[in-house]
């Protein structure tokens, strides 16, 4: 540098030291510190124990899941008379057709006791109620307050009827599914299903306003779904709060109601249905379930299943680990040598 | 273009140029938000990320709620803002206050208090002591009765007369601080003084501190940002690591695959819609669409897959690269008690590239040795002293002569002494300190006052010596300055007594032996040279003559006539100084020891056993280089290494050399030997211009190179040259010589040491001895390396995985681009969920310090990218989307049915994410600190936490659905099942790996935490430890007190840049005959 001569150094202080790190642990990073490594012994015994624990839990599922009694039926194709059955287009026109005959009795038959509460399910397969033109379909703003009646700009195409804003709007509403049944057991005893509190205690208070009232719903140019009665508010529309619950799977169950009556092995139930719901169009498929539940839920041999399985891999990794770690010792087991390659591969 | 500052002249000047207002601001209030966006928005990662969140506007296509990008979005920018802008606040106020300074001026001859920034351009400044120059001022008039000030960074002579009125002629500001070529006309003009030739030596730099020094006057040449300062200040080139380059590479494979995914979902969408979904009445898909209808899926999948690229990945790597840098600059181990300094790291950006070294290109003076000279031996005449007991000064035989008055002894001695630029001081207790320019300067004077030679007092142009107690004057006349092309100095004095005028010259062998009287013989003197020099000695030949009167007077003239040339004034002085400097009368020669830094040889071992390649460059001689790179290890002595010389005058000889060098380079195998070569200043810029591409290969192919007598930019060229072929260099130096090739570097290392602190400045990091260098690269380099490499590759593998189970979920949904999720899990997912628990892993250590000092060959594994590189990624991807498959199939079986409701499921597979990554970063982490656990399960809990308030807000859309989910047995053996079938095969395959093909690193560990010995073999450099008894059959004479700390060594002298005298002979066996030997290869590294 120019002339950079005298000097005025680094004053050498000695004693004090103003630019001296401070010493904490965490500074120096000599927090301690525990270092597990994957000895044989710890991963054998992990794998073991979680197959330990897997497997009890899978056969507590399985069999919980098996307790549980599901009579399911499906009627979609047997529910259409007979010479509408053979071509698709048949069927679409016989569904769509409101002078039609859409009655029909399906007969059940017990095979176990069941205690109640029975759970009456319809279940839909290939219906997407997770398409993304469908699930968005909506106003919860619209639901809630009567205030947001014409909030309806996500409810595209179903938002307006004749230019007025439709109460519940958009696709899922429109599109709410009208099957009805109705139950006798052993031919004379009718059975009465409970419709209330079917749907979420939180959908009732929160979410479906109590002054929210069905308007124009259903008057529209095209007929999707169900009708709602005007008279009664969003909030006690429970089939509707079921129905908006959208499911994520394109086979799904909804609750139709409960039946609060034990029900004795070789019980014939009788169930006369009314098949108004249009699924031809799209080869869908239509059952009705009744169910027990308990605490695993509904009949799902899944949870059971995939326990059983984890926890029988773990065990045979176990094995695995242990048969080869008594053959062959790892060479960890003497680390006492390392060399250094001079020219490391390609790692 | 010149500028004419008029002295104390207000009207003239003032609005001509500046005032003295600095501004080192990058934004002002009104330009910051333009600015600072347009700047973040010229990264092409963050366009990406604005055109997604343009498109989430739109409605119709977006899948979540644009919140849940432009959130984070907004975010990131304005951290990014707010550190720019607090940067900039505090450049703001170190600008207010370094510019409201209070600073007296002189205004028509009354001395006034006014704000720095107020000065302009030919005001007169008042400076007292220790006040710090406020701008460029040329000294004009000082306390010191000689003119003289002292500055903290330079001494400066100066006018003695204060004068008020006149101009200066000087050159439009320039940032070079080397030269000042002005002239100073004085109003009147004085008969004889007419013109006055002003030199750097007679400014004041801004910035600069006054010192020991009651009062100096300047004029203002330079103000505000046209300072010499100013003008050299610039932005330097933010610094891009590998670890950065592979991300950006790993984003960009990230991005084609994310437009593969969304071309090809897209159309499957389109497919869909067109044969199934038109007949889902439903649905209500309208006949006949828009145009745009076709496009409508694949954007939506556009925008579904755009969390791929994770948006948070640039501020975690931000935020922990400051920690990294804090780790450096807290780290007690790297404080140097000595000088006080603990080391800094300036760049927070590129610690990871500490890891990544593999071309060390170290400076020698100052930083492999202290810098801190001591006279040794000389030569006077012929006889050498010193020779027996390693001390000259404790020489009976020279101490004899001294007192016996020889007159040979006197005059080497009263070279010694006045042949200088030291500044003598005399304290008030009587003692005599001296203040030299360079450090050799300093030894010399001080071994002279050792031999009742001492330089009492330099005042005006008078010199006294103290000579056994009596005093002698001399009349300084001239001096002749050093510069590195001369690599001599030289005084011109009138003995007083005599009235005899004499040149006394001191220099490097080469630019002093050529000039003796051809009556002398100069053999002895290059054979002392020669000896001292493989002692690792510094030497410096001193020479005198007697002038004529009339030969003086004649020079004199063309002297001062080249000295107040404008242009090309350094070129001139150096011609008329050659006239003068001829003839010389050879005394003797001296020999300065400069010692090895403590830990030097080790550090170097260390770091070559890393693999490592080391250059030197110095500007010192061959032999003393090679030397010095024996004793510190950068070499190995006969027979395990062998060094390769390229010499040569003229291009031919110089690409016959290196043609020979590189063949047998070449075509020896790689046999534990250490072949290194040595190149001079010259034929490296031979080679460097017409062989480049030769050069180039051997440069890959050597280990070890010292390059001699170079200059600071041919340092910085082989930086370039390493860079070019790709390699990550690492510079380390001292000195403002280092500084180009410190910027040029990847890494650049300063040390603070005893050349000033301008090295350390433009630094990336700053280290207080050569030895903190393993730690910085071993340490600090290896943790961070690691760190960032898990830290990028988990950003990754988490955006990734939410990305494949919403793919997934497209799959079940028709295809229509709908989200699993909802906007507010997403958004929390990415920002917060999943950065919060890697972000400890900057507390990780894969091995204890200790582990990693005593094998430095694991830096080889972060060579080799063992970490972050395309493999190591693919399996992360893999690994996301295994468990994007786990998570999916796991929570859509087990919620299917009647349980099958979107919130829930969404949120079933949300914690399942929340579970899984917390296991996997559980997994990853080596050592747990309390910090750790904290982080990991707190942050689960957390989760937990956040969700729970979530579900109370009846506002919000997951109103009571984390308690329903909560409530169920179900759920909880979902998470438990998901964990396990998603870490369970992890965890084997790594056992798996860990037991049966474990790496070295695995290995150590387990020495590690089981406690066994471990011993490294086979090192990547094996390395002599004897090379002490080899250096003594080199050395022709070795002093017997040597010990092995205490190692004499040769520093680059002032006077040795450039090119070589001629072939060095003596290291035949160096010599790169046919001998075949083995050598290190080392492959072309191709990219």
């Amino acid at each position: 540098m120019a002339g950079s001569s005298s000097a005025v150094a680094g004053s050498t202080a000695p004693g004090r030291n103003p630019n001296r790190p401070k010493y904490s642990k965490f500074s120096q990073q000599e927090l301690p510190a525990c270092q597990p490594i994957l000895t044989p012994k710890l991963v054998i015994t992990a794998f073991t124990i979680i197959g330990i624990i897997f497997i009890p839990i899978g056969i507590a599922s399985l069999s919980a899941s098996q307790d549980v009694v599901e009579i399911s039926n499906r009627y979609e194709t047997e529910c259409i008379p007979e010479g509408y059955r053979s071509t698709k287009d048949d069927k679409i026109q016989f569904i769509q057709n409101p002078q039609s005959n859409k009655n029909c009795t399906r007969t059940l038959t017990v095979p176990k006791h069941m205690k109640q509460p029975i759970y009456v399910y319809y279940q839909l397969d290939n219906f997407y109620q997770n398409h993304r033109r469908y699930v968005k379909s909506k106003s919860d703003k619209q639901l809630r307050s009567p205030g947001s009646e014409s909030d309806t700009s996500d409810c595209k195409p179903e938002n307006n009827a004749n230019g007025m804003p439709i109460v519940p709007c958009g696709l899922i509403a429109w599109s709410l599914f009208n099957d009805t049944y109705s139950f006798t057991r052993n031919n004379y005893v009718s059975l009465t299903v409970n419709k209330t509190g079917i749907s979420w205690k939180s959908d009732r208070e929160h979410k479906f306003g109590k002054g929210v009232y069905p308007k124009n719903f259903q008057s529209g140019g095209l007929i999707g779904g169900g009708s709602l009665v005007s008279s009664i508010p969003l909030s006690e529309q429970e089939d509707l709060m079921v129905w908006m619950r959208t499911a994520a799977m394109p086979t799904f169950r909804k609750l139709y109601g409960k039946i609060e009556f034990d029900l004795q092995a070789n019980d014939v139930i009788e169930v006369s249905l009314k098949n108004n719901y249009n699924v031809y169009s799209f080869n869908g498929k239509k059952r009705i379930v009744l169910s027990t539940a308990n605490w695993i839920g509904g009949k799902n041999d899944f949870l059971g299943v995939a326990y059983i399985t984890v926890g029988g891999i773990c065990f045979f990794l176990a094995l695995c680990f242990t048969a080869l770690y008594l053959k062959k010792p790892s060479r960890l087991q003497d680390p006492s040598y390392l060399t250094w390659n001079t020219n490391p591969g390609p790692l | 273009m010149k500028r004419y500052v008029y002295i104390n002249d207000d009207d003239s000047t003032k609005d001509l140029y500046c005032d003295n207002r600095i501004s080192n601001r990058k934004y002002t209030i009104v330009n910051f938000l333009p600015k600072n966006l347009w700047e973040q928005f010229s990264r092409f990662m963050n366009q990406y990320f604005l055109l997604i969140a343009c498109l989430q506007l739109w409605s119709l296509i977006t899948p979540v709620n644009p919140a849940s990008t432009w959130g984070p979005l907004i975010f990131i920018f304005a951290v990014s803002a707010t550190k720019e802008a607090w940067d900039d606040y505090n450049r703001y106020l170190s600008d207010k206050k370094a510019n409201e300074k209070e600073v007296w001026v002189l205004r028509h001859g009354i001395k006034k208090h006014i704000q720095a920034q107020d000065i302009h351009v030919g005001n007169l400044v008042w400076l007292c002591e220790n006040d710090e120059v406020p701008c460029d001022l040329v000294l004009i008039g000082t306390s010191d009765p000689q003119g003289l000030c002292y500055v903290e960074t330079a001494a400066l002579d100066g006018e003695t007369d204060l004068k008020t009125r006149g101009v200066i002629e000087c050159p439009s500001p320039d940032k070079d601080i080397r030269r000042f070529d002005a002239n100073l006309r004085l109003f009147p003009p004085f008969i004889d003084n007419d013109i006055c030739s002003l030199t750097i030596k007679n400014t004041l730099l801004q910035s600069c501190y006054l010192r020991n020094t009651e009062w100096a006057c300047g004029v203002a040449v330079y103000t505000g940002n046209e300072t010499k300062l100013g003008m050299s200040r610039g932005v330097p080139e933010p610094k891009l690591t590998a670890v950065d380059a592979m991300i950006d590479k790993l984003t960009g494979a990230i991005f084609v695959f994310q437009l593969v995914v969304v071309i090809v979902l897209g159309i499957a969408g389109d497919v869909w819609k067109e044969t199934e979904a038109i007949k889902r009445w439903y649905v209500k898909y309208p006949p006949e669409g828009q145009w745009y209808e076709l496009l409508i899926i694949p954007l939506r999948f556009e925008l579904l897959c755009s969390i791929m690229i994770p948006i948070s990945i640039k501020v975690s790597l931000d935020l922990v690269k400051s920690l990294y840098a804090k780790f450096i600059d807290w780290d007690i181990e790297m404080y140097d008690p000595e000088s006080g300094t603990s080391s800094h790291a300036a760049n927070t950006a590129i610690s990871e590239d500490l890891g990544q070294v593999e071309y060390i290109l170290t400076d020698k003076t100052g930083t492999l040795t202290e810098n801190r000279m001591i006279f040794r031996r000389c030569c006077i005449s012929g006889i050498s002293y010193g020779n027996e007991s390693g001390d000259a000064i404790k020489d009976v035989d020279l101490q004899n002569a001294v007192s016996t008055s020889s007159p040979d002894v006197i005059r080497f001695l009263s070279i010694m002494a006045i042949c200088n630029t030291v500044v003598p001081t005399k304290s008030k207790s009587g003692t005599i300190s001296y203040k030299a320019q360079s450090q050799d300067e300093d030894a010399l004077v001080n071994a002279a006052a050792n031999l009742h030679m001492a330089l009492v007092s330099k005042s005006g142009n008078m010199i006294e010596i103290n000579y056994n107690g009596s005093s002698v004057q001399y009349e300084l006349l001239d001096t002749l300055e050093f510069t590195s092309d001369r690599k001599r100095m030289s005084v011109v004095v009138r003995d007083c007594q005599n009235g005899k005028v004499i040149l006394m010259s001191k220099g490097a062998d080469e630019a002093i032996l050529p000039y003796s009287d051809p009556g002398q013989h100069t053999k002895i003197f290059s054979e002392a040279v020669e000896q001292y020099a493989q002692l690792g000695l510094r030497t410096l030949c001193l020479a005198w003559r007697e002038l004529m009167e009339d030969e003086y007077r004649e020079w004199s003239l063309m002297f001062k006539e080249a000295n107040s040339t404008l242009v090309d004034r350094e070129w001139r002085l150096a011609e008329v100084c050659q006239r003068l400097e001829h003839n010389l009368e050879i005394l003797g020669v001296t020999a300065i020891e400069d010692r090895l830094q403590d830990g030097v040889p080790e550090t170097i071992e260390m770091l070559r056993k890393a693999g490592v390649y080391f250059w030197m460059l110095t500007g010192d001689k061959q032999n003393t280089a090679i030397q010095i790179a024996l004793s510190c290890n950068l070499i190995s002595p006969e027979p395990k290494g062998q060094l390769l010389l390229i010499d040569g005058k003229t291009e031919d000889e110089v690409f016959r050399s290196l043609e020979r060098v590189l063949l047998t380079m070449r075509i020896t195998t790689s046999e534990p030997k250490d072949v290194a070569f040595v190149v001079d200043g010259w034929a490296l810029e031979i080679a460097l211009k017409h062989h480049r591409k030769a050069f180039t290969e051997l440069a890959i192919l050597s280990r070890t190179a010292i390059c001699c007598r170079v200059t600071p930019s041919q340092k910085a060229q082989l930086v370039e040259l390493l860079k070019s072929c790709d390699y990550k260099t690492l510079a380390i130096g001292d000195g403002g010589n280092d500084v180009r090739m410190i910027q040029q570097a990847d890494i650049g290392v300063g040390i603070s040491g005893r050349e000033g602190l301008q090295a350390a400045r433009a630094a990336d990091y700053s280290i207080g001895k050569f030895r903190f260098l393993k730690r910085l690269i071993l340490v600090h380099g290896h943790y961070s390396y690691n760190r960032t490499a898990f830290l990028s590759q988990y950003s990754f593998y988490k955006s990734l995985l939410i990305c494949f189970i919403q793919i997934l979920f497209s799959f079940i949904s028709g295809v229509s681009g709908a989200s699993l999720f909802n906007s507010v899990s997403l958004m929390a997912y990415n920002v917060f969920y999943t950065s919060i628990p890697v972000m400890v892993s900057v507390l990780d250590k894969d091995l204890s310090e200790k582990t990693v000092m005593q094998h430095p060959q694991i830096l080889f594994y972060c060579h080799a990218g063992r970490l972050l590189n395309p493999s190591t990624f693919a399996g992360w991807f893999g690994r996301s989307l295994f468990h994007a498959i786990v998570v999916f199939v796991i929570s859509m079986h087990a919620y299917s049915y009647e349980k099958s409701e979107m919130e829930e499921v969404a949120m079933v597979a949300l914690s399942g994410c929340i579970w899984l990554q917390a296991f996997v970063v559980a997994l990853e982490t080596n050592s747990f600190t309390i910090l750790q656990h904290l982080a990991i399960w707190g942050n689960l809990a957390a989760f937990y936490i956040i969700n729970w308030i979530l579900s109370a807000l009846p506002a919000s859309g997951m109103y009571t659905i984390m308690f329903r989910l909560c409530r169920q047995p179900a759920y909880w053996l979902t998470m438990l099942l998901i964990v396990a079938a998603g870490i369970g095969p992890v965890l084997a395959l790594k056992y798996f790996r860990y037991t049966y093909t474990p790496s070295k690193i695995n290995i150590l560990q387990q020495a590690e935490r089981l406690g066994g010995p471990i011993l490294s073999l086979g090192n990547i450099e094996p390395q002599s430890r004897s090379f002490e008894k080899e250096v003594s059959s080199l050395s022709i004479t070795l002093p017997k007190s040597r010990n092995s700390v205490y190692e004499p060594l040769l520093l680059d002298s002032p006077n040795s840049t450039g090119r070589s005298l001629g072939t060095v002979t003596p290291f035949d066996f160096l010599q790169s005959s046919s001998r075949l030997s083995s050598i290190y290869s080392r492959d072309y590294k191709t990219n």
